[in-house]
C-alpha cells in the first residue's frame, strides 16, 4: 500500500503549494492593518477591494473569505477548496434541516435516512419495499435461523435488564420516600479561628477570634421558592414507514351498508317534520316481520267451503223432495176432486134423468123466484136515485171523452200546461205576480268558501271553523246600537219593563219606511261604542234664537216650555246663560 | 395372422400408420402422433424450423455449462440443472433452445419430460405442511355470567383460570372441569390473567383499571399495581424477572416491578388502545398490538421502542410467540401475520381467516388457533400457513345468535388441549381428534403457481 501510494506521489508533479510554510501575501490579509506613524507613506495606502482581483493578476491569488467570490461560484481555475457562501464547510452549524442524501453500498439512495432521522442507530426501520415480501421469498435471503437466542445470549441480556431496571427501581423506590423535609438535619455549627490580617499600613497587633458557622434554620413548612417549569416536549421521532397500502376507497355500496336510517317514532315528531308514509309505515315494525298463515287456516276453509256446498245441496235435495210431493199430493188431490166431481156430475146425470122424467117446471119456478125477489126489494125512490146517478156517470164519460178529444188535437205544450194545472203544478201565474223566484243557480253550485283563495282547502283553511264569515253578520253592529238600559232608579219595575219594551218595540226612526236608508251622514260617521255624545250646538252666528225670542216674547216662551219658578225671569238672562256656556 | 379378427376400418388405419412411423418415422420427418407432443404440425415445425438451433453454440454451450456450475454451488438452488435451458432462472437467456436428447420424434423417449418450449423458472421447493389432527369440541364449562374474556393455565397443568365480564375470576379443574375457586375482588370485567410460574402468584387486570396480585395460597389480594388511567386489557409476566407488564386503553404499556409495585417504565409510543401483549426473555422482550394497527418492539432495558411493524391495516388484537421458535404472529381483522423475532421481518401471511380475529394461541406442535369475533375457528400449520380446519362454535342453547364469539385461548401447557373463553359464557376445551390419521383426513395442499422469488 505504501509503495503504491509512493509510486503515485513520484509519478505526480511538484505541489505549487504546500501550504504550511506559505505567507500570505499583502492582498489577501484581512482586516485592518496598523501601522506606525513612522512607517505610513503614500505608496503604502491602497485601496482595499473586495471581490476576485482582476484577470491577469490572479497568479498566487486564493479566494477565502465569502467576499472573494463576489456572489458567484468557485474558481475552477484555482486548484484548492472553496467554499463559496460557506457551502461544504466544514464545522460551521447548519441552520438547516434538511438531510444530506445518503447512499448504500449498491450506490442506491437510503430513503430510510429520513425514518431513522431522531432514531438510535440500532432502531428498526422497515421502509423499503423488500420488507413487504415474506422472508423466505427474497432473492438475497439465505438461510433463515428461526432459533431461539441461546442460554448465554439470554442470561447476559437478563443482567442487562436486570442491571438497569434495578437502578430504575431503586431510584423510584427512593423517590417515594420522603426526601425534602427542611430543618429536619442540622449540619454540626463550624468554628473557624480568624486573625485579621495588616491592613493599610496598620500594623498593630490584632486579636485572633473564633468564629462559629451555624447554618441558618430553615422553615419547614416553607414552600418552595422556586416554582417547577414545565419543559416543552422535544420535537417527535419521525414516524414509522407505513407498510401497507391505503386503505380502499369506500364504494357506495359500502355507504350504503353503513347507513342507518333516522328513527322515525309513530308518537313523537317534536321538530314536526314532514315524514313520508313508506317510513312511518317502515318504522311502524309491523312490515318486518312476514305474516305466516297456519296451513290449517286452508283446511279449514277448505272444510268450510264443502260443508256449506254439501249443506246447500242437501237443502237443495230436500226442497226439491218436498216440492215433489207437494206436487203429487196436489195431483193427488185434483185427482180426487175430479173423482169428486165426476161421481157428482154422474150422479146429477143420473138424478136428473130421473127428475126431468118426474118434474120438468122445477127450473123455471127457480128463476123467477129470483127475479121476484129482486123486484120485490127496490122501492120506486130508489129507482129514481139509481137513475140519476147512471145519468150523473154517463154524463161523465161523455165530457171525458171530449176533454181527450180535445187534448188529442192540442200540442204538446198545451198539453203538458194542462197537465200540470191539473195537478196543481203551474206557478205561471205566481211567476207572473212575482211571487215565485227561480233559484239563484250559481249560489248554490259553487262552495263560496273556495272563491278568493289562492289554492282551496289547503291555505289557511280552518277545519273547525268553516265559515269565513259570520253567519249572522249584522250581528255585532246589532249589538253595538246603544239601548237604554233598564235603571234601577226607575221607581216602579214594572213600569221600567213596559217602557223599555215599549222603546225597544217602537221603531221610531222609520218615517214613511225610508229608514232603510238612514239619516244622511250616518254612514261615514265613526262606529261608537257606548251612548251618542250630543254636543250643544249653542252657536247662534246670526242671532236667531234670539231674535225668536225677542219677536215671540214672554207669551212664546210661556207657549214653549215653563219652568215653574223660572218663568217670571227675563229671556236676557237666558241668552246670557248661553253665552256663558259659550264660553266654556 | 392369417385370420384378423374382426377389425373396423379406422383400427385398421391406425395401426398401419402406427407401424409405418414406427419404421420409417425418424428418417423421413414423421413423427409418432401422441397425446402428449401434442399435433403432428408442431412437432413437424419444430423440426423444420428449429432444427438448426437444436445444439447451441460450441461458445455457448461452455458458458452456459459454467454458469450452471456456479449455481450449483449456490445452495438455495435445490432442483439439479437438467441439461440446457431447463431451470434457467436468470432470465438472461430468452432464447428458444432444444433440450438435448433426440427430442419428441423419438416416440416414447421423449415422454417423460416436460413438452412446453419454454419452462417457468422453476421456483425453490414450497414446503409442503405438516399433518396435524384436526381439533373437536370436548367439554363445554358453563359457569361464567359474562363473556369469558381472559384464560390462563397454571404451570403445573393441573387448573387453570377463567376472568369474565361478570367480575369474577374462577379457577377450574383442568382434568375435570371443575369449579374449584372463585375469586371477587374486580368491580368490572377481568381483562386479563397470568399465573407465574416462580411464585404462588396469580395475576389479574380488568376494565376497572385495576391490576391485582393475587396470593394463592391465602387467595387474597395482596399487592394493586395502580397507575393505568383506563381499562387495563392485557396483561403478562416476564419468563425471567420479577416484572410485570400489562398494556391498556390508555395506549401505554406499563412495566411494574413485581415486589415494589413501582412503575418502571411507561412504554408510551401507541395511539391507540393495546389490545395484547407478549414478554419473552430475549429482546424484543415486550411486544405489544394495538388497535392504532401497529406492533411495537420494546427495548425493555430502555424503555423505548425498538421496531414498528405497519403492516397491519387494522387494530391489532392477538398476539402469539412461539415457544421453540423465535417467532410470533400477530392477528388484525381479516389477516394474520407471521415475523422473525430480533428484527421483526415479515415471515408470512395466514391466509383466510376473514373475521375480527380476537385472539391467537400456538402450541409446540406447531398449530396455531386463532379465534373469531363471530365464532369462526381456524387452525394453521405455524411453519406453512396452512390452513388444516376451520370451524365454527356453537353457542351454548339459549343463547343467541350473536354471542357465538372467541374472546380468549391458550392452550395447556402439553399443547394437547385448547381452551376457549367464548361470548356464549362459557369456556369449551377442544382435543385433537384420536381417531383421525392422514390418510382420513387428507392435506389438501398444492403448491401455490404464483412467483416465490422476488
Amino acid at each position: 500500500m505504501t509503495s503504491i501510494a509512493e509510486g503515485l506521489f513520484k509519478s505526480l508533479p511538484k505541489p505549487k503549494y504546500t501550504g504550511e510554510e506559505e505567507e500570505l501575501p499583502q492582498h489577501a490579509q484581512r482586516g485592518p492593518r496598523i501601522v506606525g506613524p513612522g512607517q505610513l507613506d503614500e505608496t503604502q495606502i491602497v485601496l482595499r477591494r473586495t471581490g476576485p482581483p482582476p484577470y491577469g493578476n490572479r497568479a498566487g491569488w486564493r479566494p477565502r473569505a465569502p467576499e472573494d467570490f463576489g456572489d458567484g461560484g468557485a474558481f475552477p481555475e484555482i486548484l484548492v477548496a472553496q467554499y463559496p457562501l460557506d457551502m461544504g464547510r466544514k464545522g460551521t452549524p447548519s441552520t438547516s434541516n434538511a438531510l444530506a442524501v445518503q447512499v448504500d453500498a449498491e450506490g442506491k439512495v437510503k430513503y430510510d435516512a429520513i425514518a431513522r432521522r431522531g432514531h438510535s442507530d440500532d432502531r428498526i426501520v422497515h421502509a423499503s419495499f423488500k420488507d413487504l415480501i415474506p422472508l423466505r421469498q427474497r432473492v438475497d435471503m439465505g438461510e433463515v435461523s428461526l432459533d431461539r437466542p441461546s442460554e448465554e445470549e439470554v442470561e447476559a441480556q437478563m443482567e442487562k435488564t436486570k442491571n438497569a431496571l434495578a437502578s430504575l427501581v431503586s431510584g423510584a423506590v427512593a423517590a417515594q420516600k420522603p426526601k425534602n423535609v427542611k430543618g429536619g438535619s442540622r449540619a454540626e455549627p463550624t468554628f473557624v479561628r480568624y486573625t485579621p490580617a495588616n491592613q493599610m499600613g496598620d500594623t498593630s497587633r490584632k486579636n485572633d477570634r473564633i468564629m462559629k458557622i451555624v447554618e441558618r434554620q430553615q422553615d419547614p413548612m416553607e414552600p418552595p421558592k422556586f416554582k417547577h417549569k414545565k419543559i416543552p416536549r422535544g420535537p417527535p421521532s419521525p414516524p414509522p414507514p407505513i407498510m401497507h397500502s391505503p386503505p380502499r376507497k369506500l364504494t357506495a355500496e359500502d355507504q350504503e351498508a353503513w347507513k342507518i336510517p333516522p328513527p322515525v317514532s309513530n308518537w313523537k315528531n317534536p321538530k314536526g317534520y314532514t315524514v313520508p308514509l313508506d317510513k312511518r309505515l317502515a318504522a311502524d315494525g309491523r312490515g318486518l316481520q312476514d305474516v305466516s298463515i297456519n296451513d290449517k287456516f286452508a283446511q279449514f276453509a277448505e272444510a268450510l267451503f264443502t260443508a256449506d256446498r254439501h249443506a246447500r245441496e242437501e237443502v237443495r235435495l230436500r226442497a226439491q223432495m218436498q216440492q215433489k210431493l207437494a206436487e203429487k199430493e196436489k195431483a193427488q188431490k185434483e185427482e180426487h176432486l175430479r173423482a169428486l166431481a165426476q161421481k157428482a156430475r154422474e150422479e146429477r146425470t143420473r138424478g136428473q134423468a130421473s127428475r126431468a122424467s118426474r118434474s120438468p117446471s122445477r127450473d123455471r119456478s127457480r128463476s123467477r123466484s129470483y127475479s121476484d125477489a129482486s123486484v120485490r126489494s127496490r122501492t120506486p125512490d130508489e129507482d129514481e136515485e139509481a137513475a140519476r146517478e147512471r145519468e150523473r156517470i154517463r154524463r161523465e164519460r161523455r165530457q171525458d171523452a171530449e176533454r181527450q178529444l180535445r187534448q188529442s188535437r192540442m200540442g204538446t205544450e198545451r198539453r203538458i200546461q194542462a197537465m200540470a194545472r191539473e195537478q196543481n203544478r203551474d206557478i205561471s201565474e205566481k211567476v207572473a205576480l212575482g211571487l215565485a223566484k227561480p233559484t239563484q243557480s250559481s249560489e248554490t253550485m259553487w262552495d263560496s268558501r273556495l272563491f278568493n283563495q289562492t289554492s282551496g282547502m289547503s291555505t289557511g283553511f280552518n277545519e273547525d271553523n268553516p265559515y269565513d264569515k259570520p253567519l249572522f253578520a249584522a250581528q255585532d253592529a246589532i249589538n253595538s246600537i246603544y239601548r237604554p238600559k233598564p235603571q234601577a232608579d226607575f221607581d216602579d219595575e214594572a213600569d221600567a219593563e213596559g217602557e223599555m219594551s215599549k222603546l225597544q218595540k217602537s221603531n221610531r226612526f222609520e218615517v214613511l219606511g225610508r229608514a232603510k236608508e238612514g239619516f244622511r251622514g250616518a254612514a261615514d260617521a265613526e262606529e261608537r261604542s257606548g251612548p251618542v255624545q250630543f254636543e250643544k250646538d249653542t252657536a247662534d252666528p246670526f242671532g236667531i234664537d234670539s231674535m225668536i225670542a225677542d219677536v215671540t216674547g214672554g207669551a212664546g216662551g210661556a207657549g214653549q216650555k215653563r219652568y215653574g219658578i223660572q218663568e217670571a225671569e227675563p229671556e236676557s238672562r237666558g241668552s246670557k246663560r248661553a253665552r256663558v256656556d259659550e264660553e266654556d | 395372422m392369417d385370420v384378423i379378427p374382426s377389425t373396423t376400418p379406422e383400427e385398421a388405419v391406425r395401426a398401419s400408420a402406427k407401424r409405418t412411423a414406427d419404421l420409417f418415422g425418424p428418417e423421413y420427418l414423421m413423427v409418432t402422433p401422441s397425446v402428449a407432443n401434442g399435433s403432428i404440425g408442431v412437432s413437424y415445425r419444430r423440426k423444420t424450423e428449429y432444427e438448426h438451433v437444436k445444439e447451441l453454440p460450441p461458445a455457448l454451450a461452455a458458458k452456459q455449462a459454467q454458469a450452471a456450475a456456479a449455481r450449483s454451488k449456490r445452495p438455495k438452488i435445490s432442483a439439479p440443472p437438467q441439461g440446457a435451458g431447463t431451470g434457467d432462472k436468470s432470465g438472461a437467456s430468452t432464447a428458444l433452445v432444444r433440450r438435448g436428447g433426440r427430442g419428441p420424434a423419438g416416440g416414447a423417449a421423449g415422454e417423460d419430460k416436460p413438452t412446453s418450449l419454454i419452462q417457468r423458472p422453476s421456483a425453490t421447493r414450497q414446503q409442503p405442511p405438516e399433518w396435524h389432527a384436526p381439533w373437536k369440541l370436548m367439554r363445554v364449562i358453563s359457569g361464567h355470567l359474562g363473556w369469558v374474556r381472559s384464560l390462563a393455565v397454571e404451570p403445573n397443568n393441573e387448573w387453570f383460570a377463567s376472568g369474565a365480564g361478570d367480575r369474577t375470576i374462577k379457577i377450574w379443574n383442568l382434568a375435570t372441569g371443575a369449579l374449584r375457586l372463585t375469586l371477587t375482588g374486580h368491580i368490572s370485567t377481568v381483562r386479563g390473567l397470568a399465573v407465574s410460574p416462580r411464585h404462588p402468584y396469580l395475576f389479574s387486570c380488568g376494565e376497572d383499571k385495576m391490576v391485582k396480585c393475587w396470593d394463592l395460597e391465602t387467595n387474597k389480594v395482596i399487592r394493586h399495581y395502580h397507575g393505568h388511567l383506563s381499562g387495563v386489557y392485557t396483561l403478562a409476566l416476564h419468563p425471567r424477572l420479577d416484572l410485570l407488564v400489562t398494556g391498556g386503553r390508555d395506549g401505554v404499556a406499563r412495566v411494574w416491578d413485581m415486589r415494589t409495585r413501582s412503575n418502571i417504565h411507561v412504554l408510551s409510543g401507541h395511539t391507540g388502545t393495546v389490545a395484547d401483549l407478549q414478554c419473552q426473555e430475549a429482546d424484543p422482550q415486550v411486544i405489544t398490538g394495538s388497535l392504532d394497527a401497529t406492533v411495537r418492539l420494546w427495548d425493555l432495558a430502555a424503555g423505548k421502542t425498538m421496531g414498528v411493524l405497519t403492516h397491519h391495516k387494522k387494530g391489532v388484537r392477538g398476539l402469539a410467540t412461539h415457544p421453540r421458535e423465535f417467532t410470533f404472529a400477530s392477528a388484525s381483522t381479516g389477516s394474520i401475520k407471521q415475523w422473525k423475532c430480533p428484527g421483526g421481518e415479515f415471515m408470512q401471511n395466514f391466509e383466510g381467516h376473514n373475521a375480527v380475529i380476537n385472539t391467537l394461541s400456538v402450541n409446540e406442535d406447531n398449530v396455531l388457533f386463532s379465534g373469531g369475533d363471530n365464532g369462526s375457528m381456524s387452525f394453521w400449520d405455524w411453519k406453512t400457513g396452512y390452513r388444516f380446519q376451520t370451524i365454527d362454535t356453537t353457542a351454548q342453547p339459549g343463547s343467541l345468535e350473536a354471542e357465538a364469539g372467541i374472546m380468549a385461548s391458550t392452550f395447556d401447557k402439553t399443547g394437547l388441549r385448547l381452551i376457549t373463553g367464548e361470548a356464549d359464557k362459557t369456556i369449551k376445551i377442544w382435543k385433537q381428534d384420536d381417531q383421525a390419521t392422514p390418510e382420513t383426513h387428507p392435506v389438501t395442499w398444492a403448491p401455490t403457481l404464483g412467483r416465490q422469488r422476488y
